[in-house]
């Protein structure tokens, strides 16, 4: 996917993407402070929002090969299983019971089938958000925030997730998260936004681990977390500024 | 025995009360029936489109939601009595003419109702449906899937607000006994000949008739959320 010029005005706050590169089949991080747009790109990317100007090359994708998780997922006033079989529905699939058992066996939610989905815990509410993007083989996932506030274990089980998804067919991800570990362990690409625009793009290592833009060191400076992670791997990185 | 089955007979032969029930019952089901259609299409089309003057629109809905029944029922003889504009149709003193008013009374609330639950889940609902690859067809049926409740809730205060009415249909409907006699018009007839026991019979009909829909509202509630608390 390729985004030429892209332009967004949203009240004080403008997007504008010159150029950016989304390799089919790698998994993208995209971070940046809050505010800084990448919400709005992913919306973009998405279709929810029109840009004001430019152009997104899907590159042969539709909508309906593009999906997106949130934080705050959506979830039908149905069941678990009514939620979870929703694309497959609207593509006309019909759902194989025991691929849906597998799907909901990965994720511990097995025996709240038949569970009003609302009243699932946010975690729980996350992961068959997680697996309802999944359930119906899309090429393009954007992860927006998903993996924040989930606890470890939680983290860990969507890590190895995406992994196997990569490992089985390949697609492409967008994900954006505060949690630099995270980003570091899965991605292969790291887009960094500020203000609306993006900085930088390399591998993690080259954004997070040697980063060249004040704004990125200043950025990692301020994320405790990744610094934590820093000290136990003992891997040397920029002072900050 | 036979005292109390003559009083009944006499009661309900004087006054009308059974045609006034299936008066009442016809009105109120077309009424809430044509204005649910409309409002409810009005007030997503309403919370959908962006147009100049839109707030104005919604302002104006908004007080039609609170306009007196009866200056709309006076509206509604004007438009439909013999030299009105919709004097051809001859509806005036018939069902169909208390339901056109009614419809004119119910139709805002509904919109209102709708629209205002509309601007605040149908974005997410457009975002979600997007997210999952729907169609624009797809979309709008999961729209109304989506808000059913709250379009259930919208119909049964319209339903409730077409059967408690009295003043539009006692000015379009002229009152008539076994013909355009509501059971909130004989009701009214009821107190002005000092019969005020035949009349809370009446009243208590209507409260059941009322109570019958809203336990239905309920346990669709209920099911919903599968929250047994509810």
């Amino acid at each position: 996917m390729k985004i030429f010029d892209l332009r967004k005005q949203m009240g004080d706050f403008s997007l504008q993407i010159d150029r950016m590169e989304l390799e089919s089949g790698v998994v993208h991080g995209l971070v940046g402070a809050n505010g800084s747009g990448k919400s709005t790109l992913s919306k973009l990317i998405m279709g929810i929002l029109k840009p004001d100007a430019g152009r997104i090359d899907y590159e042969g994708l539709t909508p309906r090969d593009i999906t997106m998780t949130s934080q705050k997922p959506y979830l039908l006033h149905d069941t678990v299983y009514q939620n979870l079989i929703y694309p497959l529905k609207l593509r006309g699939i019909r759902p194989e019971e025991a691929e849906v058992d597998r799907w909901l066996a990965r994720c511990g939610l097995e025996g709240k089938k038949s569970q009003y989905a609302r009243s699932l815990s946010s975690g729980e509410q996350q992961k068959l958000s997680f697996i309802r993007a999944l359930i119906f083989r899309p090429s393009f996932i954007i992860v927006d925030e998903t993996l924040s506030n989930l606890d470890p274990d939680s983290t860990e089980l969507f890590e190895e997730m995406i992994r196997e998804q990569q490992r089985s067919r390949p697609v492409t991800w967008l994900i954006i998260s505060h949690q630099l570990i995270h980003i570091r362990r899965v991605c292969g690409q790291v887009h960094f936004m500020e203000k609306g625009r993006q900085i930088a793009q390399g591998s993690p290592e080259e954004i997070l681990l040697r980063p060249e833009h004040p704004a990125i060191r200043r950025f990692l400076a301020s994320t405790e977390v990744f610094y934590r992670e820093r000290e136990e791997t003992g891997e040397a990185g920029m002072q900050a500024d | 025995m036979e005292g109390f089955s003559q009083f009944f007979s006499e009661f309900f032969g004087t006054i009308g009360v059974v045609d006034s029930i299936r008066v009442t019952v016809i009105m109120s089901f077309w009424s809430t029936l044509i204005a649910s259609a409309l409002g409810i299409f009005l007030g997503l089309l309403l919370e959908r489109k962006q147009f100049p003057g839109k707030r104005a629109v919604v302002r104006v809905n908004r007080t039609l939601m609170g306009a007196p029944p009866v200056v709309i029922g006076l509206l509604a003889y004007m438009l439909l009595r013999k030299k009105g504009p919709l004097g051809d149709l001859r509806w005036v003193f018939t069902i169909q003419g208390m339901v056109f008013a009614q419809v004119l009374i119910i139709t805002p609330i509904i919109c209102g109702m709708v629209y205002s639950y509309a601007v605040r889940t149908a974005p997410a609902i457009r975002a979600f449906a997007k997210t999952m690859g729907a169609s624009r067809r797809q979309t709008n049926r999961l729209l109304l899937r989506e808000m059913r409740q709250e379009l259930y809730f919208a119909v049964v205060s319209g339903y409730g607000r077409s059967i408690s009415e009295v003043g539009a249909v006692f000015l379009v409907g002229g009152n008539i006994k076994n013909n355009t006699r509501t059971m909130t018009t004989a009701i009214s007839t009821l107190k002005g000949a000092g019969d005020y026991y035949e009349g809370i019979f009446l009243g208590v009909v209507l409260m059941l008739m009322a109570f019958v829909v809203q336990t239905l509202a309920d346990r669709f509630r209920r099911e919903e959320a599968g929250d047994e608390n509810l």
